[in-house]
C-alpha cells in the first residue's frame, strides 16, 4: 500500500479519538467537498467561487426528504448527489463559454441567486433559522444517532469517494482536463470539445458537494442558510488552497487543517480567521502548492542533506 | 482530387479583408506550400480551415464534403491537424503526455474514458511514442517541456499534430524562430513526412519552400496573387513584384 493511503487509514482511525467525532466526521465530510471542487479548481484550472450552490441545494432537497418522508440515509445520499450534479449542471452550462474574472464572477453571482432563493422561501428552508430537525434514519438496525456509528459511514463514504476521484483523474479524463487547464486553445485544436469537459467536470465536483452537503445536514441535523452562502463557498476554496490544490491529497489536508482550526482555535480565540488568513497569504506568496508541496519540499531537503 | 478545398473562403476582421475570396485546391499526396509577406492572411487561412474561425462568406470542402462552419474540435477528429507558428503545447506535461492527449483525442474509441487508467491504452501510446520518434523526440519523451530547447519545443509542435495520425497536415511556420543549423533539421523532417501526408507548409523562408513544395500558393494581402510549380513561381513577375522582390531579384 501507498504511503498516502497508510497515514490516510490511520487518521481515519485515530481521528475519533482525539476529536469529539462531529469534528472528525466534519472534517471527512468537507474533504469530500474539497475534492469536488479541485477537479475544478486543481485539475480544470477553474476557480469556482460557486460550490456552495450545489452543496446547500443537495442539504435543502434531501433534508427535506429526510424530514417529512423518513426516506432512508442512502437515499438521501443518491438525492444529494443527484441534486449536486444536476445543479451544477446548470450553473456550468451557464458559466464554462466565459473565462477569467468574468467565470469566477458569474459562479459568485449565480450562487447569490440560489442563497436568495433559500433566503426568501422560508415556507420550505426556514429562511434565515435554516431547516431544522433533519434525522438521520437507522439503516439496518445501525442507529446512526450514535456518533461513533455516523463518524464510521461518514468516513466510509470519504474513502469511496477518494477511490472514485482518483480513478477520475488517472482516466484520460483526468488528463484530458489537465490539459485544458495547461491550453485550452490547443486542448480544443487536438480535438476535445472544451465546453463539454468543463461542464463534465462541473457535473461531477457538483455530485461531490451534493453528497457532503446532505451528509453536513444529517450530521449537524440542520441545514443553516450559511450551506448555500457564499461564506460555504469562499471555506472550501480556502481550505483546498492552504492543502494544495496540485494534488489529489491537497483538498483533504486542507479540511483537516481548516475545520480544525475553526474547531479548536475558535473556542480559544475569537479572531483565528486572522490566523487563516495569514496561513493563505503564505500559501499565495510562498508556497503556490499548499501543504503538499511543503511537505514534498521538506523530505527531498531532508534527504538531499549530507549524512554526518 | 483535390483532398481540400475552398471555395471563395472570405474572413473579414471589421475592415480588413484578412482572407479575401480565397479559392484554392490541395492534392492529395502533395505538400503545397502557401507563401506570402507577414500579414498577408496565411494563418487566418488556416484558422478558417481548421474551424477555430468562422468564415465571413465562402466554403470549405474536405474529401468532397462541405465542412464550413464545423467547430475546431470536430476538423481534428476528420482528419486535419495544425501546428501553429507560436509554440502552442502543453507546458506542465511530459513530451509523451503532450502528444498522448492529441493521440486519444483522435484514437478509436474513448471507451473508459471515465475509469480506465490512462497508462492502460497501449495503442495510443505507441502512437504517441511514434509520434515523438517522427520528430527525433523519442528520447526525450519523459522530459517535461520546460526542460527541452525552443527548437526541440518545435519539433514538439509538429509531433501533437502527427500523434493525431492525420490525413492532413497543416503546418504553420515549422520554422519559426530557429536557428540556420535547426532549421536544416526541421527542413528534413518536413520531407522525410512528405508523401506520407498531405501537407500544407506555411513559410516564409524561401529556399525552404522552393526545395520541398510539389506547389505553391501566394497569398498577398489576403488574396491569392499567383499557384504554380516551384519553377513557376520564381518566374512570375507578379509575385517577384510582390514578394519576391527584394528577396530573389
Ligand atoms: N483575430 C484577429 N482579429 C483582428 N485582426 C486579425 C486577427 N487575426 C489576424 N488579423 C489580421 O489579419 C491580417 C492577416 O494576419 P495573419 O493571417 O496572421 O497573416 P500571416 O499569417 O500571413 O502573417 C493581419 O493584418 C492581422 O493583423
Ligand atoms: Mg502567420
Amino acid at each position: 500500500m501507498k504511503k498516502e493511503n497508510i497515514l490516510l487509514l490511520a487518521a481515519v482511525l485515530v481521528l475519533p479519538l482525539v476529536l469529539r467525532p462531529a469534528i472528525a466526521s466534519e472534517i471527512w465530510i468537507f474533504a469530500i467537498f474539497g475534492l469536488g471542487l479541485n477537479l475544478l479548481l486543481g485539475y480544470t484550472g477553474l476557480l469556482s467561487f460557486g460550490q456552495a450552490t450545489f452543496f446547500g441545494s443537495a442539504a435543502y432537497v434531501a433534508g427535506w426528504l429526510l424530514k417529512h418522508y423518513g426516506i432512508s440515509v442512502f437515499l438521501a445520499l443518491g438525492t444529494g448527489v443527484f441534486v449536486g450534479a444536476a445543479s451544477a449542471a446548470l450553473v456550468g452550462y451557464l458559466c464554462v463559454q466565459r473565462s477569467g474574472l468574468y467565470f469566477i464572477m458569474l459562479t459568485f453571482a449565480l450562487n447569490q441567486l440560489f442563497y436568495f432563493v433559500a433566503y426568501q422561501w422560508t415556507s420550505v428552508t426556514g429562511g434565515e433559522d435554516g431547516m431544522p430537525g433533519i434525522p438521520r434514519p437507522a439503516f439496518l438496525g445501525i442507529d446512526f444517532n450514535d456518533p461513533f456509528a455516523y463518524y464510521v459511514f461518514v468516513s466510509a463514504l470519504f474513502i469511496v469517494s477518494l477511490w472514485i476521484m482518483r480513478r477520475i483523474v488517472e482516466s484520460p479524463l483526468g488528463k484530458i482536463l489537465q490539459a485544458i487547464r495547461e491550453n485550452e486553445v490547443r486542448a480544443e485544436a487536438v480535438g476535445y470539445d472544451v465546453a463539454r469537459f468543463k461542464l463534465a467536470a462541473f457535473v461531477i465536483g457538483g455530485a461531490f458537494s451534493g453528497a457532503a452537503g446532505v451528509l453536513y445536514a444529517m450530521l449537524f441535523g440542520i441545514v443553516p442558510l450559511e450551506a448555500i452562502g457564499f461564506v460555504t463557498s469562499g471555506n472550501v476554496v480556502f481550505a483546498t488552497l492552504i492543502g494544495g490544490s496540485g494534488s489529489l491529497y491537497g483538498p483533504i489536508i486542507g479540511s483537516f487543517v481548516f475545520i480544525w482550526l475553526s474547531e479548536s482555535v475558535s473556542t480559544l480565540w475569537a479572531r483565528w480567521p486572522l490566523l487563516l488568513g495569514v496561513a493563505f497569504v503564505i500559501v499565495v506568496l510562498f508556497l503556490r502548492g499548499g501543504v503538499v508541496e511543503a511537505w514534498s519540499r521538506f523530505w527531498s531537503w531532508r534527504s538531499s542533506k549530507p549524512k554526518t | 482530387m483535390a483532398i481540400l478545398e475552398t471555395k471563395n473562403l472570405s474572413k473579414a476582421f471589421g475592415a480588413l479583408a484578412a482572407v479575401d475570396d480565397v479559392s484554392l485546391g490541395i492534392e492529395a499526396g502533395t505538400l503545397h506550400s502557401i507563401i506570402g509577406p507577414n500579414g498577408a492572411g496565411k494563418t487566418t487561412l488556416f484558422n478558417l480551415l481548421t474551424g477555430t474561425y468562422l468564415p465571413s462568406a465562402g466554403r470549405i470542402l474536405f474529401d468532397g464534403r462541405d465542412i464550413t462552419g464545423t467547430p475546431a474540435h470536430r476538423v481534428a477528429h476528420l482528419g486535419l491537424a495544425r501546428s501553429f507558428q507560436r509554440t502552442n503545447v502543453f507546458p506542465a506535461f511530459s513530451l509523451l503526455d503532450n502528444a498522448w492527449v492529441a493521440a486519444f483525442a483522435c484514437g478509436p474509441s474513448w471507451e473508459g474514458l471515465l475509469w480506465r487508467r490512462a497508462d492502460r491504452y497501449p495503442e495510443v501510446k505507441a502512437r504517441a511514442l511514434a509520434a515523438l520518434a517522427d520528430v527525433g523526440l523519442a528520447d526525450k519523451a519523459g522530459k517535461p517541456v520546460r526542460e527541452i530547447s525552443h527548437g526541440e519545443q518545435r519539433q514538439l509542435e509538429l509531433a501533437i499534430a502527427l500523434a493525431a495520425a492525420p490525413r492532413v497536415l497543416l503546418l504553420d511556420e515549422p520554422a519559426a524562430g530557429l536557428s540556420p543549423e535547426e532549421t536544416r533539421k526541421l527542413v528534413a523532417l518536413v520531407r522525410a513526412l512528405k508523401g506520407r501526408y498531405t501537407i500544407v507548409l506555411i513559410e516564409h523562408k524561401m529556399d525552404i519552400i522552393m526545395s520541398v513544395s510539389d506547389r505553391i500558393s501566394v497569398m498577398h494581402f489576403g488574396s491569392l496573387i499567383a499557384e504554380g510549380t516551384p519553377a513557376e513561381i520564381q518566374k512570375n513577375p507578379e509575385v517577384r513584384r510582390a514578394y519576391l522582390g527584394g528577396v530573389a531579384a
